[in-house]
């Protein structure tokens, strides 16, 4: 069974049917109370009541009292009372239906043929002291819908009552549905955020309905999550633990080698160097790339000087291109400050500015900018750009791929791009930019970072 | 002859280590688990510990913190390349240098050469070569003889890379010095990429001195460029 579905269709029918039943009693106590006051049980009766209260304040407070309290019985009820002369004509001036007038004339006639006779209809007359004499009579056929809607009494009560009664039922039922999916979402954005710990099922209190499933739903979740993304580190630092160790006695191995040859052998140990280096370098980026694609890094974030970051890079990274006569500048540079994980960031800038510095040709530089979008607002653009042949454009979009390979021989001399433009793709992504690649038209490429200053988009 | 303790689970490894740096000129001990390498550096019997951060028993970590409260023995921290966070952790907890693993023996018995010689400098700096002299600066003073840091008349422990690197900025005042020129003067090494060992005793020298009296930064990041002790004249 349902239970929200329970929940919300039976707050809504109970509500409307106490609604319903609270006017009803309400309207019927009302008139109850009205009557008891007055003892009028019907309009002829009222009539007959109103008529003596009529004729008690001619006579005490004349035409004018008359009149105002006329205009106050027109207000409270539903049915008009005329107060007409002798010509037909109301005292208040309202408009006198033809069929009334008809009516009444019938009942002259009738009354006049009943001679001598004292018609209860001759009660109707009220006699003013100074002369002159009204009747009242209730036009019932001017009784309109619109009319009794209008007394305030009639409309007021229920509107009353069902403001409160919804009003209430509402406003309890829309926090009772809100609270917790709010509790929900904020839930759901700390664990993206990699709070992993969280869980919230604790928090429904004693609900058993579809909200409690689902924040039980998102527990199993987190749990689960949690356990695969912990499987996931531990595999990590297992397999970096696992391929490293052999890598360390490798490296001990070489260098116990060469205390020994003296020399002999040296160009051969060189190169068992140089590939245990690369094969070294290789794991820390796969690492680094497959914690990267675990995505739980940023919540290590904090503001991060951009310019005083770029700086300090490009001058680690020119100090060793300067020993293969090639340099990296700063060309242009802009204060700005966004919140980022620096260590991501720092490998993403470092990634692309040691690429540049690879490929650049010998006695150039690599020129870096960093300023603020002109094409996007709320935007940065980190722009680093090569002297050096460019890539094919149809590899431009693959640059970013891991283990891409431009094809050329070059390339495979300098063993390709590897997993440093992907390392940069990946950290940029994380913090909401994006990357792009792109060849100048006189020779180079520029790689073009673009950072979000609002991080929370 | 210089002694090292070498602290690490791979028990081949130490074993080739060791016979590398002992051809290199130094004697050599082992320690497997953190616990052992705790016991024997608190016997005196050791100049420096090549620590692993991965042990049994006590990581690297919590060896170092443990050393710490009473030793200020010289320790070079050997780090998973690329975990940037052990890095910092270890630097912060004391360590001299540090060291990504696996790494190549060569620059190992540099490294543990550079620390040595640093030590041993200071160390014998009154006896033999310039004369103990007091630098003074404002609620700072350092006292070259008896190698002694004091602020506000309170003695600050420090190690001897952390003592070095302030002793530099100091003679500096007021000047930037870059970070290839801290390496050298005060590690007594090279630069190399991905160093970020001079921006971690930076940051422990900071947070053990604090800001100057009236709220300034005491080392100033100069963008790009190095540091600097901040000076007023």
């Amino acid at each position: 069974m349902n239970r929200l579905f329970w929940k919300i269709f039976l707050s809504f029918w109970i509500s409307l049917v106490l609604f319903a039943g609270i006017s009803l009693l309400a309207a019927s106590l009302f008139l109850e109370h009205m009557r008891g006051q007055d003892e009028m049980e019907s309009p002829r009766d009222r009539h007959i009541s109103y008529i003596e209260e009529a004729q008690f304040i001619a006579e005490n407070d004349g035409i004018d009292g008359l009149k105002s309290w006329l205009r106050k019985l027109d207000h409270r009820e539903a049915i008009p009372f005329l107060l007409l002369d002798e010509h037909g004509k109301d005292l208040l001036e309202r408009p006198v239906s033809p069929h009334l007038t008809e009516r009444l004339n019938r009942k002259q006639r009738s009354s006049r043929h009943m001679e001598g006779g004292r018609s209860p209809r001759h009660r109707d007359l009220i006699q003013l002291p100074k002369g002159g004499e009204y009747r009242l009579v209730p036009d019932f056929q001017a009784v309109t819908l619109n009319r009794v809607l209008r007394r305030p009494r009639v409309i007021a009560i229920p509107v009353i009552v069902a403001a409160i009664v919804s009003g209430l039922v509402c406003f309890f039922l829309a926090g009772y549905l809100t609270r917790p999916i709010r509790r929900l979402s904020r839930a759901t954005h700390q664990f993206a955020a990699g709070d992993l710990d969280l869980r919230i099922a604790s928090t429904m209190g004693g609900r058993r309905d579809e909200i409690a499933d689902l924040a039980r739903d998102f527990d199993h979740m987190a749990e689960r999550l949690q356990a695969l993304i912990g499987a996931q580190k531990q595999l990590l630092s297992d397999v970096s633990h696992e391929l490293r160790s052999p890598l360390a006695r490798l490296q001990v191995a070489l260098g116990l080698a060469r205390q020994r040859e003296q020399h002999q052998a040296n160009v051969e140990l060189d190169r068992i160097e140089r590939e245990a280096d690369r094969l070294n370098e290789l794991i820390g980026q796969l690492l680094s790339l497959a914690r990267l694609e675990s995505g739980t890094q940023l919540s290590h974030s904090g503001p991060v000087d951009l310019a005083a970051l770029l700086a300090e890079i490009a001058e680690s990274t020119d100090f060793e291109a300067r020993a293969a006569n090639r340099q990296v500048r700063i060309i242009d540079s802009a204060p700005a400050t966004i919140d980022a994980n620096e260590t991501l960031l720092r490998s993403a800038l470092e990634n692309v500015i040691r690429n540049g510095a690879k490929y650049t040709d010998e006695n150039t530089s690599v020129e870096i900018s960093l300023q603020h979008d002109p094409e996007h607002t709320g935007w940065l653009l980190i722009q680093v750009r090569d002297h050096g042949p460019g890539v094919p454009n149809d590899m431009l979009t693959k640059l970013f791929e891991p283990f891409v390979r431009v094809g050329d021989a070059r390339d495979r001399k300098s063993g390709g791009y590897g997993l440093g433009l992907a390392i940069a793709e990946r950290a940029i992504c994380l913090h909401g930019g994006e990357i792009s690649a792109s060849n100048e038209p006189d020779g180079g490429l520029t790689v073009s970072i673009r950072l979000p200053l609002d991080q929370t988009k | 002859m210089n002694r090292i303790l070498l602290a690490d689970d791979d028990v081949e490894l130490c074993g080739m280590l060791k016979q590398y740096l002992e051809v290199e000129g130094f004697q050599v001990g082992m320690a497997h688990d953190g616990e052992a390498t705790l016991n024997q550096a608190q016997t005196g019997d050791y100049d420096l510990i090549v620590l692993d951060v991965m042990m049994p028993l006590l990581n690297g970590f919590d060896v170092l913190r443990e050393l710490r409260k009473d030793s200020l023995l010289p320790v070079l921290m050997l780090t998973a390349r690329g975990e940037d966070v052990d890095s910092i952790v270890g630097l912060e907890l004391g360590a001299d240098d540090y060291l990504p693993k696996p790494c190549n023996p060569r620059v190992l018995a540099a490294r543990i050469r550079a620390i040595l010689r640093r030590e041993q400098k200071q160390t014998q700096h009154g006896e033999e070569t310039a004369p103990p002299e007091t630098l003074t600066l404002g609620d700072l003073e350092i006292q070259t003889g008896s190698r002694t840091v004091t602020l506000n008349g309170e003695p600050v422990a420090m190690t001897s890379t952390e003592y070095s690197v302030l002793k530099v900025l100091l003679r500096e005042a007021g000047h930037v010095v870059s970070k290839a020129e801290l390496s050298e003067r005060a590690l007594g090494r090279e630069l190399t990429r991905y160093d970020r060992s001079i921006d971690m005793h930076l940051s422990s020298l900071r947070k053990k001195l604090g800001s100057l009296a009236n709220g300034e930064e005491r080392i100033k990041t100069v963008r790009g460029v190095g540091y600097q002790y901040t000076h007023r004249v």
